[in-house]
């Protein structure tokens, strides 16, 4: 049987319904990586697993028991095959390091208080931090009190470890050590689930990433089909991050100033490096003039769309014109070999097609 | 855009500043036509320049032809990074005569 089964699980808070009856298996040396906007479930999902939060329905099974329908002692023992890493690292500030790690083991009668210290050094080693066995938490960073709250789970030889999220709640600088100790685990064949945020670590260290949104598992795959090549709209949303201005065009003597202005600002607001507005400018306004002058010879109405977006998955920019009136690609056919030459040596790569009865031209900055 | 004309003797000295595009491109041709008359030096200060188009440098271009036919010399100075690379892309750095 699988490590974990977890059938039709549901959960709601109120009227808000955020688990819609997930699936999910897990096999033992799996580790699956559940990524998605806040709010998307995933958090709450990883925490029913271990029935901090009580599903409203469906059924949990872990190593062939059924959580969901124990009682009492029973739960204890199954979560026990379970160990969460929080967010925040909730070591016991009285205590020292060792005294930590061999509370639950011996409180529980796993071991003595003398193979818990020797499995202790043994973790502490394994994650630096051999020399701090008796420091106090409160004069470790936030990097070392994660890594030792690592090494609490592992005491207890779980079967499984969760994470919540754990380096969230830590100082950049130290991402990247506690990182390391999850990778060692991974490394160990460990089977773990991992909450983050950290797209590049999922993509490293996940055999399998689950991307969580309206309710579930939206989409899962490989890391190379849900970060390169995902399938659905909010997938590809969530993996591109893609921020868009866009701006309608009626007339031919439209409002030049509030375009630029407008591509100015969505700059600003994004954090988008400040030397791509000149170039988005330019080229916004060399085609969409050549569109106006070309496809539109009659009177003052007109009928073009400029859309930028960013992405900050590759902080590519990309420029995507839409004009009605006639079939007419600028780059081919314009007079102005100007303002062909500027987006010419200006984009990465330009496409054109007529589709739908517009011309639709894109420039990938 | 605004602009400012320095006329001294057959020389003369225009400073652009803000933005030539579309919309203020003609403002600048416009101004220009009666203002060649008679010169046979022409230097555009675009210290103040902060963005061109394909529809100033159209106005530029009118401007160095009038200026060659009449064997006289044109300049534009003080081109920042930006609209400096627009004279490059488009290969117009010397025959604008931008320094």
């Amino acid at each position: 049987m699988s490590l974990i089964e977890v059938r039709g699980l549901k959960k709601s808070f109120g009227s808000l319904e955020v688990l819609k009856g997930v699936d999910l298996t897990v096999e033992q040396g799996e580790r699956i990586a559940i990524i998605g906007g806040s709010g998307c479930g995933k958090s709450v999902f990883l925490r029913s697993l271990e029935l901090l939060e009580k599903p409203d329905a469906g059924q949990i099974f872990i190593d062939g028991q059924e959580i969901t329908a124990a009682r009492g002692g029973q739960v204890d023992r199954i979560r026990r095959s379970m160990g969460m890493v929080y967010q925040r690292f909730h070591l016991f500030s009285e205590m020292d390091v060792m005294d930590n790690l061999c509370l639950a083991p011996v409180l529980r009668k796993l071991m003595t208080r003398e193979e818990a210290e020797k499995k202790a050094m043994g973790l502490l080693e394994q994650v630096g931090l051999a020399t701090r066995a008796h420091a106090w938490p409160t004069v470790l960073s936030g990097g070392q009190q994660q890594r030792i709250a690592i090494c609490r789970c592992l005491m207890m030889e779980p079967k499984v470890l969760l994470f919540d999220e754990p380096t969230s709640a830590l100082d950049p600088t130290m991402v990247g050590e506690v990182l390391a100790v999850i990778r060692m685990l991974a490394k160990q064949n460990m089977t773990m689930l991992i909450v983050t945020h950290e797209m590049n670590f999922a993509r490293e260290v996940a055999d399998r990433v689950l991307f969580f949104a309206d309710g579930g598992i939206y989409e899962q795959g490989a890391p190379s089909e849900i970060f390169d090549s995902p399938k659905r709209e909010k997938t590809i949303a969530f993996i591109r991050k893609i921020k868009y201005f866009t701006f309608d065009i009626s007339e031919k003597r439209f409002d030049l100033m509030a375009m630029q202005g407008g591509i100015q600002g969505f700059v600003e607001k994004y954090g988008i490096e400040p030397d791509r507005v000149y170039p988005l400018q330019v080229c916004s306004e060399e085609m969409v003039v050549d569109f106006l002058n070309h496809c539109f010879p009659d009177g003052d109405a007109a009928d073009v769309h400029l859309e930028i977006s960013h992405a900050d998955a590759d902080r590519s920019v990309i420029i995507q014109i839409a004009s009605g009136g006639k079939p007419y690609n600028p780059l081919e056919e314009s007079d102005n070999f100007l303002a062909v030459a500027i987006i010419k040596r200006t984009a990465q790569r330009t496409d054109y097609r007529f589709e739908q009865n517009r011309n639709q031209l894109t420039i990938v900055l | 855009m605004t602009m400012k004309k320095i006329l001294e003797g057959s020389k003369l000295t225009v400073a652009v500043e803000g933005r030539l595009d579309t919309l203020t491109a003609p403002e600048l041709e416009q101004a220009l036509e009666p203002a060649l008359e008679g010169v046979e030096t022409l230097v555009f200060d675009f210290a103040s320049l902060a963005y061109i188009s394909s529809a100033g440098l159209r106005v530029l271009l009118s401007a160095a032809h009038v200026i060659d036919a009449r064997d006289g010399e044109m300049k534009v100075l003080n081109a920042n990074k930006d609209v400096r690379n627009i004279f490059d892309i488009t290969g117009l750095t010397d025959a604008l005569g931008v320094e």
